[in-house]
């Protein structure tokens, strides 16, 4: 139906009026990543302007701002960490959560609820009143001023989503193809493995780029657990360093860094989120 | 060698009782059908022998073997879900190798079945498709070559074809035969589709309310209903029910019901000559009562009932009339689509002595079988 809907010619009007919707929301969207872009090429002189209006593009664009960001070794430092960092908060936050979302997904477990009460509840409180306790913690088992630290604050911050998100995937898979597998001979182990996860990594992958970007984004946890170890920073507790800077464009090229893996991360797992991959399985 | 044998299986959700000492057997290589109505326990029987429910109390024989506490992966069953249950992100290929590969068959054989069960079920070219690529139809046999290709004691099916249209419906159900001829397997079929299970099976295990209404051959269960139940359940459109008292007069024996005098033929007639006054219901199918207009089917022991016409349905080559008596009892019946009646027409009908069935209106039980 919906196939055939899409094909459906659309009235003029209708057609000028999303036209133009969509035009803005583009210009909404792309408007600061057009400014931050611009700033970050820009020459001194088309930022000091010395009163004349801003230009809309750089009277002389230079990439000088990033050959002097990308010569700098703390800069280096600073962005492997953040992808350290990163990609081990996702990995063990998949290792920790697909499991648990499977369980709480699939099995009918006495205290469900009082379960997925208490996993959500780590998020109830605003992050500047769990930090204290949680470096507190940290410091007791030695793991404060470390990338394991900041990775199982990380973890322990994306993990309660990465269950519910997890858990709406198993749900989503329908019961008789687990059954189904299970009468042509196979075990719980490997119908996991063949049919449930298969089936289940659209929302896993979703997980998964949520967790990068709050790992990517995440500041107070980093800032506190990592205070005094400097070559431990990332790119956010960099940025907070050197925010007073003059002029805007070794920010912007900054921020540019910042954004770029995150929309090479996305567009890498994105392909994994097909809506729709479990039609034609029933009926 | 696979011989079924349900023995007093029990089922329990808390305090409702889905099954209540319910006995099966099935011999080796028959074609079997639970049949009755939506909620009456069929599909959970049907688990339960999959090993998809706990068997709450009785004994399930495969084979000999008890089963009753082999999990599901070690029983030799297929099941072919309502749902069909293909796994969508593996091509058609994949979906019937996947149980070879689980139970680690080797490689060359996976191959011999993949090719016979492909060529039976006219699978080919759609190998390498997905789920959602091909048709209800192809689904359905994708579905049932996966089961096939176990080599399987027992083939469960569960209603595989209420997803299929009228016109595919009817390939299917021959298809379906054509492979329990070619297979031999030992196959329970669940359905609520008193048509599928008529043309199908080879006996049919009438269901209602978790226990067995009657277990016989099609003809059988429909030329001898066992119960009210199986008598309303079998045979479309549905059959008559009138209450009555059995009428033993000078030799002449009928029942007064509320529609009028049914006389019986004279082998019934001797069969209930001695319980005169007694209380009944009497079963008249539609297919057995004619109108006056049709001398040839006229015979000495059947008398007239007078009724006018209320509604006439038009089935194609017959039409179905339901009528009314004076008294306001309905009745249904078929007639020809030459006959020429009109609605509120009055006439005169009768229904055949010989095929009428008597049943006792408390035990709800045919009174001749």
């Amino acid at each position: 139906m919906s196939q055939i809907d899409r094909k459906l010619p659309m009235a003029v009007g209708k057609k000028v009026i999303w036209g133009s919707g969509i035009l803005l929301a583009v210009f909404i969207v792309l408007g600061p990543v057009y400014l931050l872009i611009k700033y970050s090429i820009s020459d001194v002189s088309s930022i000091n302007t010395g009163g004349e209006p801003i230009p809309l593009w750089p009277y002389h664009p230079t990439l000088s701002i990033y050959s002097y960001l990308f010569s700098d070794i703390r800069f280096y430092r600073v962005l492997m960490n953040s992808i350290i960092i990163a990609l081990s908060s996702v990995g063990l936050s998949m290792l920790l959560g697909v499991p648990a979302a499977y369980i709480l997904g699939t099995y009918r477990i006495p205290g469900r609820k009082t379960i997925l009460l208490g996993i959500i509840s780590v998020r109830l409180f605003p992050d500047i009143a769990s930090v204290i306790p949680i470096v507190q913690l940290f410091i007791n088992l030695g793991v404060h001023q470390t990338y394991l630290g900041v990775i199982m604050a990380h973890t322990l911050l994306a993990l309660p989503y990465v269950i519910f998100i997890g858990i709406g995937a198993f749900e989503s898979i329908p019961k008789d193809l687990e059954q189904q597998a299970w009468v042509m001979g196979a075990d719980r182990f490997q119908t996991f493995v063949k049919i449930l996860f298969p089936l289940a990594i659209p929302g896993l992958a979703a997980a998964a780029i949520y967790t990068f970007l709050l790992s990517w984004d995440e500041f107070i946890f980093a800032y506190f657990l990592s205070l005094g170890r400097e070559d431990i920073f990332t790119l956010t507790l960099y940025l907070n360093g050197i925010k007073y800077a003059e002029p805007q464009n070794l920010l912007s090229a900054i921020s540019v860094c910042l954004s770029l893996p995150v929309i090479i991360f996305t567009l890498m797992v994105q392909r994994y989120m097909v809506a729709g991959v479990t039609t034609g399985s029933m009926k | 060698m696979a011989d079924v044998l349900l023995k007093s299986f029990t089922k329990r959700y808390g305090s409702i009782t889905a099954l209540e000492n319910f006995s099966l057997e099935i011999k080796n290589g028959e074609f079997v059908t639970l049949l009755g109505p939506s909620g009456c326990g069929k599909t959970t029987l049907l688990r339960m022998i999959a090993g998809l429910e706990t068997i709450d109390g009785g004994e399930l024989y495969i084979g000999g073997r008890l089963y009753n506490n082999v999990p599901s992966q070690k029983r030799k069953i297929a099941m072919v879900f309502q749902s069909y249950a293909l796994f969508p992100h593996m091509s058609v290929r994949r979906n019937i190798m996947f149980g070879l590969k689980i139970n680690k068959i080797p490689q060359e054989q996976i191959n011999q079945k993949l090719e016979w069960v492909v060529n039976l079920l006219h699978l080919k070219g759609l190998e390498e498709r997905y789920p959602r690529e091909i048709s209800g139809g192809q689904r359905q046999r994708v579905a049932l070559a996966r089961a096939l290709v176990l080599d399987p004691d027992l083939l469960l099916l569960d209603e595989p074809l209420s997803n299929l249209d009228a016109a595919l419906r009817e390939t299917a159900i021959e298809e379906l035969k054509r492979i329990h001829h070619h297979v031999g397997k030992t196959i329970l079929y669940v359905t609520h589709n008193q048509v599928e299970a008529m043309s199908m099976s080879e006996r049919i295990a009438l269901m209602n309310f978790g226990h067995l209404e009657q277990y016989d051959r099609p003809k059988v269960i429909y030329d001898q209903p066992k119960t009210v139940f199986c008598g309303e359940f079998i045979g479309s459109p549905p059959m008559n029910f009138f209450t009555g008292e059995i009428h033993v007069e000078s030799g002449v024996t009928g029942i007064m019901t509320n529609i009028g005098y049914l006389k019986l033929d004279s082998e019934r007639a001797n069969k209930v000559k001695d319980f005169n006054g007694r209380k009944v219901v009497a079963g008249v199918r539609p297919q057995n009562v004619y109108f006056k207009g049709h001398h040839a089917r006229r015979r000495h022991t059947d008398s007239d009932i007078e009724i006018s016409v209320e509604l006439i349905e038009n089935l194609g080559d017959r039409s179905l009339v339901i009528g009314r008596n004076k008294s306001g009892t309905l009745i249904r019946f078929l007639i020809t689509r030459d006959d020429e009646i009109q609605i509120e027409g009055k006439m005169s009908i009768f229904a055949d002595g010989r095929q009428i069935h008597l049943f006792d209106p408390s035990t709800r039980l045919n009174i001749f079988h």
